[in-house]
C-alpha cells in the first residue's frame, strides 16, 4: 500500500516502544474540516496545507505565537550592503528527517523549486531578481527594489533537502500527477509523517533530531478531516478527539456547557466586507435601474454602509463574537491605520438621504452575490444584510452559492455587489492594498482580487512607495493615507473580523495563532 | 351509478377510520395553511423589508424572553416561525406534488409501454432508465441546474430555482415508477383477460390505460404514497447538500436544514418546530395514501 | 440464457458511456477547477497555464474522448485535488461504501419482510398500527437529521458507540473491511441503520401491500377452502408470489442505498465512495467525479442484470418475453 509510508516506518516503531515503556506518552487526536490536499510544501496555496505543513517543513523565518516573525532555519539576517535584498545567516547543525543535513543548497533547491511554474506559490518570490549562495551557510535573496518585508512575506516558503527531492523525483512540484513528495516528507520540523491515509487518517510522530527545544509532550499525533460540524463536535464531545478546529459559534455555550471541555476564542485576520462593482456601466441584476450603476456613485456606496446594523449581526449571527471593522484589517496587523478608526454608523435615515441626493429616492433594486460555504456564517450574513439594504429600498436580489461557482463568477464581472473576506498572507495592510485596492493590472500583477476594479490614482501611485519604504513612520504615513482615500469613497464596506473558534478537551493546552493554523509543537497533554 | 356507490361507501369507510380522519384534518389544516399563507401570516419571508434581524432568535411565546407577537419564535433573521413554515409549506408541497405528477406520468407512461411492448422497446426503456438510475439524485440536480444555468438568461435563474429544482426531483424519481410498472405489467400481460383484449383487435392505448393500469395500481399507489414524502424530503437533502432552493426561499426542507445549525445551541424551535411539522405532513399523506388504496382497491378489504 | 447475458452485457457499456457522457456535460457547470487548485495569491496568467495543461481549454468533446480513451486503456487518471491516481483512491473507497450499503440493506430486509408479513395478515393489530405509524415518522424526518439525532443519542449521551469513522478495520487483500472487529461493527452499526431506515420502510410497505392483494387472490381463497394449513400458505404460497416486485424494488434500493451513502457518509464521516464524491465536487475534481459515476454506473448495470436473472428464475412466465 502506497498509504503507508514504510520509509517512516522504522521511526514510527521507535515511537510505539517508547509508547510501551513510557507511561505518560500522549496521543492527541484533533480533527479539521479540510484535509490537506498534499504534502508538497510548494505544491498548493492554501491555507489547511501551510497549516499542516508548518509541523513537518520549516522556512527560513517562522512566526512565533503571537505571529511575530522569528529565526528559524536562518539564525539571523541583514539586509545586503550596496544592493537590494537580504542575507540570511543559516543555523547550523540542523538536520533533516532522514538525517541528511541541511546546508544553503537546500535552500537555493528549495527557491528554484518553489518560483518554479509548477509552483503555486511563486508569487512570494516575484520581487526576488538572484538568489546566491554565499556559503554553506549563508544565502543571499536579492530584490529587484527595496523590500524591507520580504523576511516577513516568506515565513511559510518551506525547505525541503535537494538531495531526497531530486533522489525521489520530486525536484518540481507535482501539477496533474502525484510524485513521490505528494505523499511523502523529509523536513527539518518538529513532527513527520507516520503514516497517510488521504481524507481519513494522517498520523504524525516527533521528530527526534529536531534542532530546536520540544516543549510539546505528544508522542503522536492523529489527524481525521471531518467536513459535517456537528459531527465535529459530536466527536471531541463523546471524548473520540482531543481537539477541533473550528467550532459553529452558535454551540459554543454547548461546550463550554459541559465539563472537561474548553473553548479557545480569537479573532482571525480575515476581515469580511462588500465589494461593489465600480467600473460597471449599469446594473447586472436591477430590474428598474438598467441603464446606469448607482454605485459608481460614492453617495450611494456610503448608503449602503449606513444600512448596516452591525450590532445586531453580532449579536444575533455572530453571538456578540465579531469586532467591527473600519478598514480591510483588523487592528494589530502592520500597517493597520490608528488614524482611521471609524465607520460609517448604523443610520438608515441618513441612507436614505444620501440615496435621495444621488438622485434613488425610492432605492433600485440590484443583485448581491454571496458565498455560502467560504465564511462563518456567511450565508446568514447575506440574507441579514439584504433586508437591511432593503429596510432604506436597496432592494437587493441575493445569489448564494458554493466558492467553487463563486469565484468565477467573481472572475467573470457577474455582481452588482459582492460579499469577501480577506486575510493579509503577510500580516501587513500592504498585502489588500496590493490585492483589494490598487487598480487592476495583469501585467504587474496588481488588483487581481480587486473584482470590481476600485480604481484610484493616488492609491495606485502609493502602493510602491509603501513597499519600498523603509522607515516604519513615513511608510505609516502613506498606508494611512490610502486608508482615508478609500474610506472616503466607500470603495469597500469592510464589517467586521471574522472570529476564530476553536474546541478542546481541558487537559489539553494549546496555541490558537491568529492566522488559524494549529501548531503542534505547542501542544501540551496533561 | 358505481362510482357513486363508491365514492359513498367511502365515505361510510371513511367516518370509521379515525386515523384517516385525523390525518386528513391534519393535512386540511396544513394545506388550508399552505394556500392562504399570503393571508394568514403574519410576514411575508420574500419580503425582506418586512422583518428584522433586531428580532432574531426569539423564542415560543411560552418561554422566556419571547415576544407575544411571534407565537413560535422567530428564526436567525428574525423570520416568524409560523409564518416560515406556511409559506415553507406551500412551497414543498408545490414542488413535491408537481415533481411526482410529473415523475408517474413520465414513468408509468414508459413503464407500462415497455412491459407491453417488450423487446427492443422495454430494452431502450430500460437502458435509459439504468442511466438514470446511476445518476444520483445530487448528480442530476446539478445537471439540470447547469443546463438552466446554461441557456437562461442570469435575471431570471433565482426565480426559476423552484422549477429547476422540481425537474430534477421529478427526473431521480421516475425510475421507480416505470419499473414497477413494467415489473407489474408483465405479470398482467400473461393473464387471460389481457391476452383477450388484445385479440379483440383493442388499441393499445387502451389495453394499456383501461385494462392494465386499473390493475397495477395497488403497487404504484404505494411507490406515490411513499415518494410523496421522497419528494418534499429529497429536497430538503438537496439542500443539504448544498443545491437546493436559496435560503431566502423558505421550503420545509430548507428550514430544516437551516435549523441544523441550531440542533445544540439551545434554540431548539428553529429546527424541530419545522420538523415536526413535516412529519406531520408527511405521516398524514401516506395515511391517506393507504386509506384510499384501501379504498380505491376494494380486493385488499 | 447466455445470448441474454451477452446482449445486457453490450447494452451495459452503452449504458456507462452514456453516464460517462452526462457526468462530462454537466462538470463545466459544476465551477472550476482551477481556483479551487490554486492560492489566492496565484496569478491569472499562472491560473491560465495550469488550466492549458490540465487540458481544461479542449473542446468538450475532445475532453470527453480523451478521458474515454483513457478509461478504456485501464488509465484513470490523477486527481486535481490530491494529485493521485484516481483508480487508488477509489478502490480505498469501495469496500467501505459496499459494506456499508450492504449491511443496510440486509438490515431492511431482515426487519422489512417479516414485518410486513406481519403487518398483513394483522391489519387491524394494535402492534401494526404502532410499527407503521413508527416507520412513517422514520421516513418523514430527513436522514441528515436523523443521522444527527443518533450521533447524540448513542455517541455523546450514552457513549456506547463511535461518532464518526470506520473504527477498527482488517486488511484482507486489498480490502480494508470493518466486518471483523467488534469495533468495526461499533461503528458500523448507526450509518447502517441510518442508511437503512427508508429502505426497510419501503420494503415493509410493499411487502405488506403485495402479501395483502395476494391473500385475497382466488387460489390463496381456494387453497383455505381445501384446508391447506395457514402457515404453509402464507409463506409458501402467498410470500413466494410477492416475491417479483418485491425483487424489483430491492434492485432499485441498492441503487437508491449507493445514492443516498452520500449523505450518511456525510454525516458519519464514512470513508466511502460518496465522502470522497462530495469532497471532489467541492474541489470540482473532474477526474474522480468522472470515474465515481462510471463505477456507480457499472454497480447498476450489475444489479440489474442480476435482477433480471432473478425474475426468470423465480417467474418462469417471464423468461419467453425476455430472452425473445
Amino acid at each position: 500500500m502506497t498509504r503507508l509510508n514504510l520509509r517512516n516506518t522504522a521511526l514510527a516503531a521507535g515511537t510505539l516502544m517508547l509508547c510501551a515503556s513510557n507511561v505518560s506518552a500522549e496521543t492527541l487526536r484533533w480533527a479539521s474540516t479540510t484535509d490537506p490536499q498534499t504534502m508538497d510544501p510548494h505544491a498548493v496555496n492554501s491555507a489547511p496545507v501551510l497549516s499542516f505543513l508548518n509541523n513537518i517543513y520549516e522556512g527560513l523565518v517562522r512566526r512565533g505565537q503571537d505571529m511575530s516573525i522569528e529565526p528559524s532555519l536562518a539564525a539571523s539576517w541583514e539586509p545586503l550592503a550596496g544592493e537590494n535584498g537580504w542575507r540570511f545567516n543559516l543555523r547550523e547543525g540542523v538536520t533533516f528527517q532522514d538525517g541528511s543535513a541541511f546546508t544553503a543548497e537546500d535552500v537555493m533547491f528549495s527557491y528554484e523549486r518553489a518560483s518554479n511554474e509548477a509552483a503555486d506559490v511563486r508569487s512570494w518570490f516575484a520581487p526576488v531578481s538572484e538568489v546566491r549562495v554565499v556559503d554553506d551557510f549563508t544565502i543571499d535573496f536579492v530584490t529587484s527594489a527595496p523590500n524591507p518585508l520580504f523576511p516577513d512575506s516568506i515565513a511559510n516558503f518551506m525547505i525541503l533537502d535537494k538531495d531526497w527531492a531530486e533522489g525521489n523525483d520530486a525536484a518540481l512540484p507535482a501539477r496533474d500527477a502525484e510524485n513521490f513528495a505528494t505523499m511523502n516528507v523529509n523536513g527539518t520540523g518538529p513532527f513527520t509523517l507516520a503514516s497517510r491515509d488521504p481524507g481519513v487518517k494522517t498520523t504524525l510522530v516527533p521528530h527526534e533530531g529536531w534542532w530546536d527545544d520540544a516543549t510539546h509532550n505528544v508522542t503522536e499525533a492523529v489527524f481525521t478531516p471531518i467536513g459535517n460540524a456537528a459531527t465535529g463536535l459530536a466527536a471531541l464531545l463523546s471524548g473520540e478527539i482531543d481537539f477541533i478546529q473550528p467550532i459553529p459559534l452558535q454551540d459554543v455555550a454547548q461546550v463550554e456547557g459541559r465539563d472537561g471541555f474548553k473553548v479557545l476564542e480569537g479573532e482571525e485576520t480575515r476581515v469580511i466586507m462588500f465589494g461593489f462593482g465600480h467600473e460597471h456601466d449599469a446594473l447586472l441584476y436591477s430590474t428598474d435601474v438598467t441603464d446606469a450603476n448607482p454605485f459608481a456613485d460614492p453617495r450611494v456606496r456610503l448608503a449602503a454602509a449606513h444600512a448596516i446594523d452591525i450590532a445586531s449581526i453580532n449579536r444575533v449571527l455572530f453571538r456578540g463574537k465579531i469586532a467591527p471593522a473600519s478598514q480591510l484589517v483588523p487592528a494589530g496587523i502592520s500597517g493597520f491605520s490608528e488614524a482611521n478608526t471609524g465607520r460609517p454608523d448604523y443610520n438608515p435615515d441618513r441612507a436614505k438621504e444620501l440615496l435621495a441626493e444621488a438622485g434613488y429616492p425610492d432605492g433600485f433594486s440590484f443583485g448581491l452575490k454571496c458565498p455560502n460555504d467560504r465564511y462563518i456564517n456567511d450565508e446568514a450574513l447575506c440574507r441579514a444584510a439584504a433586508s437591511m439594504f432593503a429596510a432604506v429600498g436597496l432592494n437587493a436580489e441575493l445569489s448564494t452559492g458554493p466558492v467553487r461557482d463563486y469565484w468565477p463568477q467573481l472572475r467573470e464581472d457577474d455582481f452588482d455587489m459582492y460579499l469577501l473576506g480577506w486575510s493579509p498572507g503577510t500580516f501587513d495592510m500592504e498585502h489588500p492594498i496590493r490585492f483589494l485596492m490598487h487598480s487592476q493590472d495583469d501585467e504587474k500583477k496588481l488588483g487581481s482580487w480587486n473584482f470590481g476594479n476600485y480604481s484610484n490614482a493616488r492609491v495606485d501611485e502609493l502602493l510602491p512607495m509603501i513597499q519600498q519604504e523603509i522607515d516604519p513612520a513615513k511608510r505609516q504615513m502613506l498606508v494611512d493615507e490610502v486608508v482615508a482615500i478609500t474610506q472616503e469613497e466607500v470603495a469597500y464596506i469592510p464589517l467586521y473580523t471574522q472570529p476564530l473558534i476553536w474546541a478542546a478537551k481541558d487537559n489539553v493546552d494549546l496555541t490558537q495563532r491568529a492566522d488559524n493554523f494549529f501548531m503542534l509543537r505547542w501542544v501540551t497533554v496533561n | 351509478m358505481i362510482a357513486f356507490l363508491k365514492r359513498y361507501e367511502g365515505l361510510w369507510l371513511f367516518v370509521h377510520s379515525p386515523a384517516a380522519m385525523i390525518a386528513a384534518l391534519v393535512a386540511a389544516l396544513i394545506l388550508i395553511g399552505a394556500v392562504f399563507a399570503p393571508w394568514i401570516a403574519l410576514v411575508n419571508p420574500y419580503d425582506l423589508a418586512s422583518f428584522s434581524l433586531f428580532d432574531g432568535l426569539l423564542p415560543p411565546a411560552w418561554e422566556d424572553g419571547a415576544n407575544p407577537k411571534y407565537l413560535l419564535g422567530t428564526d436567525d433573521q428574525g423570520r416568524d416561525m409560523i409564518s416560515s413554515i406556511l409559506y415553507g409549506a406551500r412551497l414543498s408541497l408545490v414542488i413535491g406534488i408537481a415533481a411526482l405528477t410529473i415523475a408517474a406520468v413520465l414513468g408509468v407512461g414508459l413503464g407500462l409501454a415497455a412491459g407491453y411492448y417488450g423487446g427492443r422497446f422495454d430494452a431502450i426503456i430500460m437502458r435509459i432508465a439504468d442511466v438514470q438510475l446511476a445518476l444520483p439524485a445530487i448528480l442530476t440536480a446539478l445537471l439540470i441546474d447547469g443546463i438552466a444555468r446554461g441557456i437562461l438568461p442570469a435575471a431570471i435563474q433565482q426565480d426559476l430555482r423552484v422549477a429547476v429544482l422540481t425537474l430534477a426531483i421529478a427526473l431521480s424519481l421516475w425510475v421507480n415508477f416505470a419499473r414497477t410498472a413494467r415489473a407489474s405489467t408483465f405479470v398482467q400481460m400473461k393473464k387471460e383477460y389481457v391476452q383477450a383484449a388484445i385479440m379483440m383487435g383493442q388499441r393499445p392505448s387502451r389495453v394499456m390505460f383501461v385494462h392494465i393500469l386499473p390493475n397495477i395500481l395497488g403497487p404504484l399507489l404505494v411507490i406515490m404514497t411513499v415518494d410523496l414524502a421522497s419528494a418534499i424530503l429529497l429536497e430538503a437533502t438537496l439542500s443539504f447538500l448544498g443545491i437546493g432552493l436559496p435560503a431566502d426561499s423558505p421550503s420545509l426542507g430548507t428550514l430544516i436544514r437551516i435549523g441544523m445549525q441550531f440542533l445544540l445551541s439551545g434554540e431548539w424551535w428553529i429546527l424541530w418546530i419545522p420538523t415536526l411539522f413535516l412529519v406531520a405532513l408527511v405521516v398524514s399523506i401516506n395515511i391517506l395514501g393507504d386509506f384510499l388504496r384501501d379504498v380505491f382497491n376494494p380486493r385488499l378489504r | 440464457m447466455a445470448y441474454f447475458i451477452l446482449k445486457r452485457l453490450i447494452q451495459s457499456v452503452f449504458v456507462m458511456l452514456a453516464v460517462a457522457f452526462l457526468a462530462f456535460s454537466l462538470f463545466r457547470f459544476v465551477g472550476d477547477p482551477i481556483s479551487q487548485m490554486t492560492g489566492v495569491e496565484t496569478s491569472v496568467e499562472d491560473q491560465e497555464r495550469l488550466r492549458d495543461e490540465l487540458g481544461l481549454n479542449d473542446p468538450f468533446v475532445y475532453q470527453f474522448a480523451r478521458f474515454t480513451g483513457d478509461l478504456l486503456q485501464g488509465d484513470f487518471g490523477f486527481s486535481y485535488r490530491t494529485r493521485q491516481p484516481v483508480a487508488e483512491m477509489i478502490a480505498t473507497r469501495i469496500p467501505a461504501t459496499l459494506e456499508l450499503g450492504v449491511v443496510a440493506l440486509i438490515i431492511s430486509l431482515v426487519v422489512g419482510i417479516p414485518t410486513g408479513v406481519y403487518t398483513a395478515l394483522r391489519p387491524r393489530g394494535i402492534a401494526t398500527q404502532a410499527i407503521l405509524m413508527t416507520t412513517l415518522v422514520g421516513v418523514s424526518i430527513p436522514t441528515f437529521v436523523i443521522g444527527i439525532m443518533l450521533i447524540f443519542i448513542f455517541g455523546v449521551q450514552l457513549g456506547w458507540l463511535p461518532t464518526f469513522g470506520r473504527g477498527g478495520t482488517v486488511q484482507i487483500g486489498g480490502w480494508e473491511s470493518s466486518l471483523f472487529t467488534i469495533e468495526g461493527w461499533r461503528a458500523l452499526l448507526l450509518p447502517a441503520i441510518t442508511l437503512g431506515v427508508y429502505q426497510l420502510t419501503l420494503t415493509m410497505r410493499l411487502v405488506r401491500a403485495e402479501m395483502m392483494e395476494v391473500m385475497r387472490s382466488d387460489y390463496i381463497r381456494f387453497g383455505m377452502a381445501r384446508g391447506v394449513p395457514m402457515r404453509r400458505l402464507h409463506y409458501k404460497h402467498a410470500l413466494a408470489n410477492t416475491m417479483v416486485p418485491v425483487i424489483t424494488i430491492i434492485g432499485l434500493q441498492f441503487g437508491g442505498v449507493i445514492a443516498f451513502s452520500i449523505v450518511t457518509e456525510s454525516v458519519f464521516q464514512w470513508p466511502g465512495m460518496g465522502l470522497l464524491f462530495l469532497e471532489s465536487i467541492r474541489f470540482v475534481d473532474i477526474p474522480v467525479m468522472g470515474v465515481y459515476l462510471v463505477v456507480i454506473a457499472f454497480f447498476f448495470v450489475l444489479v440489474n442484470l442480476i435482477v433480471d436473472l432473478l425474475y426468470v428464475a423465480i417467474d418462469p412466465r417471464l423468461r419467453v418475453s425476455d430472452v425473445t
